[in-house]
């Protein structure tokens, strides 16, 4: 079934232009300082230029170079959501995986919790806190997280309701074996498949939600990102700078969620067993 | 009628209304009790980097309504009587900029995300019917990219060609300012600097509904009710909509109302994008302003009316499902 998987999401266009975007932006983030050819915060250039030779995308009106913070933004928003996501699905495992597996009190609180907060509108309590507190963007990201990872949990705690019963993990009981080694050996193991799911889909709304936080000016002023570059921008629309200024940040925070929406639907497609068939076209 | 097709359905009445309770006790408690971990002098820093300047008396007061032990149970009484403080950066008590500011959100949020439902529905049902046509893969191809497009990009996009370069729309505001107007024609003018903020919403928010009835038609098609109808020879579209669809809209009214604590985002981005004058600029500027009394009290009390939304919604789906109970 694997092989086949593997087969499948390769075969898929929208999987493999996720991830060849997946792969550029991944090196973008990478090598982003070292490709940038000025230093982002240096306001010795001449301000709001137009593109030349020495800068590519021009200057802004802090008569810093445009290009320069474009690669240190990507950088930022992309850490944000990797950093948020990974956090996310790290709770979202534990908490589904010991819900599903322990049932009873420890099930009807866990899920009793997880739809408290799915409930509760997570930008506002990130606005409370970063207005208040002015938080680094790691701690955000984490508060972001705490608040994210109730849907990965219900995902995560019904597969491993269903796998509970199994033969397999039967058999392993029957050994003697503890809740611990299943959980450990053969159950998170087995679920790999939703982690790829939650992880992208959780990366992209922390994206999105990092790019719209700063857009709203609620990061460090002094920290680059596509939300606050958008922002400034647009402050100089009747200017000749729609081509050099606005569009690029525009343009990368696009292909940047696109990039994870385009991942997180393809795997959902391949690994959801009950569109499956009927998507492949094969019935199986 | 297999039961795990609709795997997320509510649980007891009771239930819903407890943790929904409890939901709104958990967030007014945050917004209490954060501004009271805040490290001693708070009220003079944040005031200090803001343009307000408050006098001694002011600022003694506004020191006062953060540090006193007042207690949980008389805060939420005062959150009750809608007795929110004062804002020194506006000089209007809090409660009476959040109402003049709502009806502008609501009306924003509610037809952008009536309609995206609506349009997102009716494509996926039409989708799922002819699945595997190129109509269909058209439809996917589109939404999926769609999906991609997050609200600040679409509406910065959309504000530049349209409101700037074309000058079609209104860049900035709800309505004329300062301009008599009879009833229709303000209705006019009204639609006319919604249209922008509307779109770019609608686009944001039509391919997640899309994608959700879409993948529930296509297992309601399946079903031997739907061969039963076809084999009666119901014509098509009465079997699309009144058989088929009644199921796949199962799904799309439970999420109809978590869908929105998810939208506000949106509207935050969009309502500053289109300078529109409601609850999201109410909180830009006040985050611009250092103005927390605002903030807090923009922030809690949305929060509450998506919850009260989101229980609405929950006894919505119990008429339309009889099944349930």
């Amino acid at each position: 079934m694997h092989i086949n998987l593997r087969h499948y999401l390769f075969h898929n266009p929208l999987f493999v232009s996720g991830l060849l975007l997946a792969l550029i932006f991944g090196a973008v983030g990478l090598f982003g300082p070292l490709i940038a050819p000025y230093d982002p915060w240096d306001m010795s250039f001449s301000p709001i230029s137009s593109p030349s030779a020495a800068h590519i995308l021009g200057v802004n009106d802090g008569g810093q170079d445009i290009f320069s913070e474009l690669l240190f933004a990507v950088r930022n928003t992309m850490v944000f959501g990797l950093l948020s996501g990974m956090a996310a699905l790290v709770m979202g495992v534990l908490a589904g995986a010991a819900a599903g597996w322990f049932g009873g009190i420890i099930d009807s609180l866990l899920m009793r919790f997880a739809d408290i907060l799915l409930a509760i509108p997570a930008v506002m309590i990130l606005i409370l806190a970063a207005a208040l507190f002015r938080p680094s963007p790691a701690t955000l990201a984490i508060i972001l997280s705490g608040l994210m990872w109730p849907t990965i949990a219900k995902a995560i705690r019904a597969q491993t309701l269903s796998l509970k019963n199994s033969l397999h993990i039967k058999a392993a009981r029957q050994m003697g074996g503890g809740n611990f080694y299943i959980l450990i050996r053969h159950l998170l193991p087995e679920l790999y498949p939703l982690y790829l799911i939650g992880f992208t889909a959780k990366a992209r709304m922390a994206m999105f939600m990092e790019a719209s936080l700063a857009f709203l000016g609620l990061f460090d002023p002094s920290r680059k990102s596509l939300g606050m570059m958008i922002s400034y921008s647009i402050k100089f629309y009747y200017m000749d700078i729609w081509w050099n200024w606005i569009f690029p940040p525009i343009i990368c925070l696009s292909c940047l969620i696109m990039t994870a929406t385009f991942l997180a639907i393809s795997l959902e497609r391949a690994l959801d067993p009950r569109l499956r068939e009927t998507l492949s076209g094969r019935k199986a | 009628m297999n039961t795990n097709t609709f795997s997320n359905r509510p649980r007891k009445q009771t239930g819903i209304v407890v943790t929904f309770c409890l939901a709104a006790l958990l967030m007014t408690y945050i917004s209490y009790e954060l501004p009271r971990l805040l490290p001693g002098d708070f009220v003079t820093a944040m005031y200090g980097s803001s343009n307000v300047s408050l006098t001694e008396k002011q600022e003694t007061e506004l020191k006062a309504y953060y540090t006193e032990k007042q207690g949980f149970l008389p805060y939420l009484i005062r959150i009750l009587r809608l007795d929110w403080g004062y804002s020194y950066a506006f000089l209007t008590p809090v409660s009476a900029l959040f109402f003049s500011a709502l009806p502008w959100t609501l009306l924003l949020m509610g037809t952008a995300h009536i309609i995206s439902t609506i349009l997102g529905f009716t494509g996926g049902v039409e989708a799922a019917w002819r699945h595997g046509s190129r109509f269909e893969k058209g439809m996917v191809g589109g939404m999926t990219l769609l999906e991609g497009i997050p609200e600040i990009c679409s509406g910065v996009i959309l504000l530049v060609i349209f409101a700037l370069h074309l000058q079609w729309f209104p860049a900035s505001g709800a309505e004329t300012a300062y301009t008599e107007m009879a009833f229709f024609e303000r209705l006019v003018d009204v639609g006319h600097h919604l249209f922008l903020p509307l779109l770019t919403l609608i686009l944001a928010y039509v391919p997640g509904n899309f994608f959700l009835t879409r993948n529930s038609m296509i297992m309601v098609i399946k079903e031997q009710f739907i061969m039963t109808a076809r084999a009666k020879g119901i014509p098509p579209l009465k079997i699309r909509y009144k058989h088929a669809a009644r199921n796949a809209l199962l799904p799309v009214v439970t999420r109809f109302g978590l869908r929105i604590a998810f939208m506000i985002t949106g509207v935050l981005v969009v309502e500053r994008i289109n300078s529109y004058p409601g609850l999201g600029t109410l909180l830009f500027n006040a985050i611009q302003a250092r103005d927390l009394p605002v903030i807090q009290a923009v922030v809690l009390a949305s929060s509450l009316i998506v919850l009260a939304v989101i229980l609405g919604m929950e006894y919505v789906y119990r008429i339309i499902d009889p099944r349930i109970e």
